[in-house]
């Protein structure tokens, strides 16, 4: 489960860049490269360790101009795939 | 199809402090001189410029070669991701510090099971001490850490602590490699293959603890080969998204393919990576799937296992262009079958590594150096 209240952030050693030939996102991590669709890049440009899951579900709805709730189902379980390949870490 | 790279694995030298049976070595080592510091720093530039986001510094023993620093210096100057797969002995704090102000994202270190003794058995060094202490040193230093632990017959039956010491070194990642058996672990398979009853096991304990560990640390299983109806899908394919710059810079589509017999490799002393990537024989041998035999023409699955291994087929079929005989569509499965049935009485779980020691090929050195 994710907590509304947590406050995701990349995990140690992972870098999000764009790739210099597809201009495309990118994580790069100790095992590998992971490229990025768009939802998952504008949440993770999101991750920055201080806006709490709440507060980013808002910013993409704002941004999507969609319901909350919608967004909310899809942040969380963007996250909690990332959370286990140990790509995101999650603090209080 | 355009393929391109992503991933470079950078074998900065063969030489090695451990001994470890089942090393991924070439048996025969290329001759040449190691590459020089200015050679790995064109081709981490070449490589980016392909497409190259991330660079594995392995070996051998990446530490071994002194001026290591500078090769991860110059493949982040490069804009590489930059990974150290080490053996951790030499990993000292000021070596590691320099390494990490180098630019180094992250490390991985090998152990060879939980116990000192039959640890240190296994690498035929004393090895485990160092290790531990190394990965204490890259957490302090803040390095995100991944234990590798390769399994085999005398440590698969220790899974449940090798996978609690990595948790008390608090390790992101446990890998736990099961030997791919070519080079020095084919000569050795016959006391290294676990029995059937030891990787079932082994499954159940990783699909628990996995679920427990969840968010604190990713744990990496694969059964092994020889144990599955389906190959694996080899480097996601011949020639589509890795490189291997051997010691002396030859460019391989795979670091165990030098073990083929009759594939030439194109060395970055004599063409530049590109031309290589895109031309060399080696590497536009296997690509695709124009290069496949019955059944694989045929076959659904062929672009999802792309034929399995390359190597493995060389090995077990005496034909590299043929069906991997670990599946079980192939004409040579049986002599893989032959081979698993043959170990699972042979096999005590319980018996001492010892009692196996002296059956087994440690691995050697090039040209005989320590």
């Amino acid at each position: 489960m994710i907590a509304m209240t947590s406050r995701p952030a990349l995990a140690r050693g992972v870098r999000l860049r764009n790739d210099p030939i597809t201009g495309e996102p990118v994580l790069l991590f100790p095992e590998g490269v992971l490229p990025l669709d768009a939802a998952t890049h504008d949440i993770l440009l999101r991750c920055s360790c201080e806006a709490t899951v709440a507060a980013i579900v808002l910013s993409l709805a704002e941004e999507y101009e969609t319901d909350p709730a919608t967004v909310r189902a899809d942040v969380c379980e963007c996250l909690t795939q990332l959370r286990q390949r140990m790509l995101v870490a999650l603090r209080p | 199809m355009n393929y391109r790279p992503y991933l470079l694995l950078a074998e900065v030298t063969h030489r090695c402090p451990l001994h470890c049976p089942y090393c991924s070595n070439p048996v025969q080592y290329p001759g040449g001189r190691e590459l020089a510091a200015a050679e790995w720093r064109r081709v981490f530039d070449e490589a980016a410029q392909l497409g190259v986001l991330h660079a594995g510094f392995s070996g051998g023993e990446p530490l071994l070669r002194a001026d290591l620093a500078g090769l991860v210096a110059a493949a982040r100057d490069a804009g590489l991701y930059t990974n150290l797969i080490t053996s951790a002995v030499g990993l000292r704090r000021e070596r590691a510090a320099q390494l990490r102000d180098a630019g180094l994202d992250s490390i991985q270190i090998s152990f060879q099971s939980d116990q000192e003794a039959l640890a240190d058995q296994i690498a035929g060094t004393r090895a485990h001490a160092l290790k531990l202490e190394a990965a204490k040193v890259a957490r302090e230093l803040g390095f995100p850490l991944t234990v590798n632990v390769v399994l085999h017959r005398a440590n698969i039956g220790r899974l449940e602590q090798i996978i609690s010491l990595a948790e008390s070194l608090e390790a992101e990642r446990l890998e736990l490699a099961n030997v791919q058996y070519y080079g020095w672990a084919y000569q050795n398979r016959a006391a290294l293959l676990p029995t059937r009853s030891q990787i079932a096991r082994a499954a159940e304990v990783v699909g628990a603890r996995k679920k427990q560990l969840l968010g604190q640390m990713e744990i990496l299983f694969v059964t092994p080969d020889y144990y599955s109806e389906r190959p694996k899908p080899c480097m996601n394919g011949w020639a589509t998204r890795f490189l291997t710059v051997n010691p002396v810079g030859d460019v391989l589509p795979c670091p165990t393919a030098s073990a083929i017999p009759g594939l030439r490799f194109d060395n970055v002393r004599a063409r530049p990576l590109a031309w290589i990537w895109s031309q060399s024989e080696s590497f536009n041998r296997f690509r695709g799937t124009a290069w496949m035999p019955a059944p694989c023409c045929e076959c659904p699955l062929r672009e999802v296992d792309f034929g399995g291994c390359r190597c493995q087929a060389a090995l077990i079929a005496g034909d590299a262009g043929a069906t991997d005989p670990a599946c079980a569509l192939s004409p040579h499965r049986g002599k893989l079958t032959r081979f698993v049935d043959s170990v699972q009485e042979d096999a005590a779980a319980d018996r001492p590594f010892a009692a196996d020691a002296g059956r087994l090929l440690f691995r050697q050195n090039p040209n005989g150096s320590k």
